[in-house]
């Protein structure tokens, strides 16, 4: 860790962090504020208007009807995965490809800090910045859900949610991050790198929308990631230590990589 | 104090450097000449420890380019040849942010540099002029108050004022016993401020040699105008010089240091109505090398 460059980061990369958090606040408020439980019934048979794949495709199936439930589905199912890994994927990128494909890395190795020193900087920075998100998220929430409808939210397994939702971001994160790390150029670590995430998202679309289909969820990350089992009371250890073992694993390598490579500065 | 032994640095493209081996003694300063694409890039890139070489080693103040590159860097001042900044950054931001990357406070050094360079660094480095530029990473380079610098055509986008005040600069670096390695493309540059020069091309050092002993090798051309050009080019031709007539009618004639005074004394039979020196710069000696195939 660098303090120095931890703070020029901050400094260069807070803007993004603030809008995504703002469109992410905005559909939380929204969806909250759209939740009535007298009309869950109303909602229900509008939603068995829509195909039974196409409803599971988008996390939609087994509608729960109580306030974490309802959040879990609509808002945990598909949102909170979709437009964090738009965050993770301009930011791992910006991290270091960018700065190693315009050259300006040159300018941080012509300091005397270490390669290793300078990366795990840089991917702190990244999953902190999740880190702060989700806790900012998770505050919003439960403030929202407790202004609107008071003691409906399940505060503690809002909380589980909250923390494997992040951790399944933070591997998103980790996944661009490695490919921002192995390549030199932009345009190879934007195409694995936010390829890859994409393709998991839409097997775990399409695994979810029809019987034969459920391989394809399960090879993909988000297989092990299931919001309303979660708040349905689900031991969430298993699933958690996945994916810190994934984050972890995929940051030890990417900083290798980067460590051992040649560099065109 | 910068050691090169046996370096091989090649891309998959078969370019590269080839074994080279060279040494900039500590207090000197060593101009890196020759044509573009030549590997001079290549191999400063190895000295900074972002590229790994195939074979050889690299050594800074005793000190391995790649496995000891943090160490190094605290002796070392690099100004790329390309040099790009981070996005968005202001031109303080960066000289403070370089500071801090590097743990060093005093900004003594800075002030001066700010100063000998006429540079204000506030304002966006994106809305900077080429110039400009090129000065905040001459500062950053230099603020530090490095022992060893690796310059990679460092005063390209200067004035003619500022390319002055970059050479004033390395001289009096020079005088500190700072060891310089610089590329240029600039010779009147390099015959000011380099002891020796080192020339590579197609990856491969073609000839190392001191400033003050490629000058003394330098050969006087007279250029001659007589009556009978023809005939004075067969005269001194005779006489055993290489003379030749060119398309203006002068005739052309090389005569090496000790040679002078016999030629006088030959040129004294013809007509001669106007006689001049044309002096051999550096400069087409190095042109004469970068022309040069190498076997």
């Amino acid at each position: 860790m660098n303090l120095a460059l931890f703070r020029h980061t901050l400094k260069r990369n807070w803007m993004l962090l603030v809008i995504f958090f703002g469109v992410l606040t905005m559909y939380m408020t929204v969806m909250l504020s759209m939740y009535d439980p007298a009309d869950m019934a109303g909602l229900l048979a509008m939603m068995e208007a829509i195909p039974a794949g196409l409803r599971a495709a988008f996390g939609f199936e087994a509608l729960a009807t109580d306030l974490t439930g309802y959040l879990a589905s609509w808002l945990y199912g598909l949102l909170m995965i979709g437009f964090p890994m738009v965050y993770s994927i301009i930011l791992a990128n910006g991290l270091v490809a960018k700065m190693v494909d315009n050259g300006s890395f040159a300018f941080l190795l012509s300091t005397p800090n270490t390669r290793v020193r300078i990366i795990v900087t840089q991917g702190v920075y990244a999953l902190t910045s999740l880190l702060v998100l989700f806790a900012l998220l998770f505050g919003v929430g439960v403030f929202s859900a407790e202004t609107m409808f008071p003691g409906e939210l399940d505060i503690n397994a809002f909380l589980r949610l909250n923390i494997t939702t992040m951790l399944v971001n933070m591997t998103v994160m980790m996944i661009s991050f490695f490919f921002s790390c192995v390549f030199n150029e932009t345009r190879l670590s934007l195409s694995l790198g936010a390829g890859i995430p994409i393709s998991f998202l839409l097997m775990n679309m399409l695994g979810g929308s029809g019987p034969g289909l459920e391989l394809l969820s399960s090879m993909s990350i988000f297989g092990f990631y299931d919001p309303r089992k979660i708040v349905a009371g689900a031991s969430t250890w298993g699933v958690n230590s996945i994916y810190i073992a994934l984050i972890v694993a995929l940051f030890t390598a990417g900083t290798i990589i980067f460590n051992r490579k040649r560099l065109p500065l | 104090m910068i050691n090169v032994s046996l370096l091989t640095l090649t891309y998959p493209s078969g370019k590269g450097v080839f074994e080279l081996d060279f040494t900039v003694p500590k207090g000197a300063v060593m101009g890196y000449l020759g044509p573009n694409g030549a590997g001079k890039t290549t191999t400063l890139r190895a000295l900074l420890g972002f590229m790994r070489p195939d074979k050889g080693k690299c050594h800074i103040a005793g000190l391995d380019c790649i496995e000891e590159a943090p160490e190094v860097q605290k002796h070392l001042g690099y100004i790329p040849g390309e040099i790009v900044f981070p996005d968005g950054m202001y031109g303080d931001e960066f000289l403070s942010f370089m500071a801090a990357m590097r743990g060093t406070k005093n900004t003594t050094r800075l002030k001066q540099l700010l100063d000998m360079f006429e540079l204000d660094p506030r304002g966006k480095i994106r809305r900077f002029s080429k110039g400009m530029k090129q000065k905040l990473g001459i500062v950053a380079a230099f603020m530090h108050s490095p022992e060893v610098l690796v310059l990679d055509e460092p005063s390209s986008g200067l004035d003619p004022l500022m390319q002055n005040r970059f050479t004033e600069l390395i001289l009096s670096e020079k005088a500190l016993g700072r060891t310089i390695l610089m590329s240029s493309h600039i010779f009147e540059e390099v015959e000011k401020v380099c002891d020796t020069v080192l020339i590579i091309k197609n990856g491969r050092i073609v000839k190392q040699a001191e400033v003050q002993a490629l000058k003394d090798s330098q050969r006087k051309v007279f250029a001659l105008t007589t009556a009978d050009n023809s005939l004075a080019a067969k005269t001194l031709v005779a006489a055993g010089f290489k003379a030749q007539s060119d398309a203006s009618g002068v005739v052309l004639i090389e005569v090496a240091g000790g040679n002078v005074d016999r030629f006088i004394k030959a040129a004294a039979e013809l007509t001669v109505q106007n006689l001049s020196v044309k002096h051999q710069t550096l400069e087409d000696i190095f042109i004469d090398f970068y022309g040069k195939e190498v076997k």
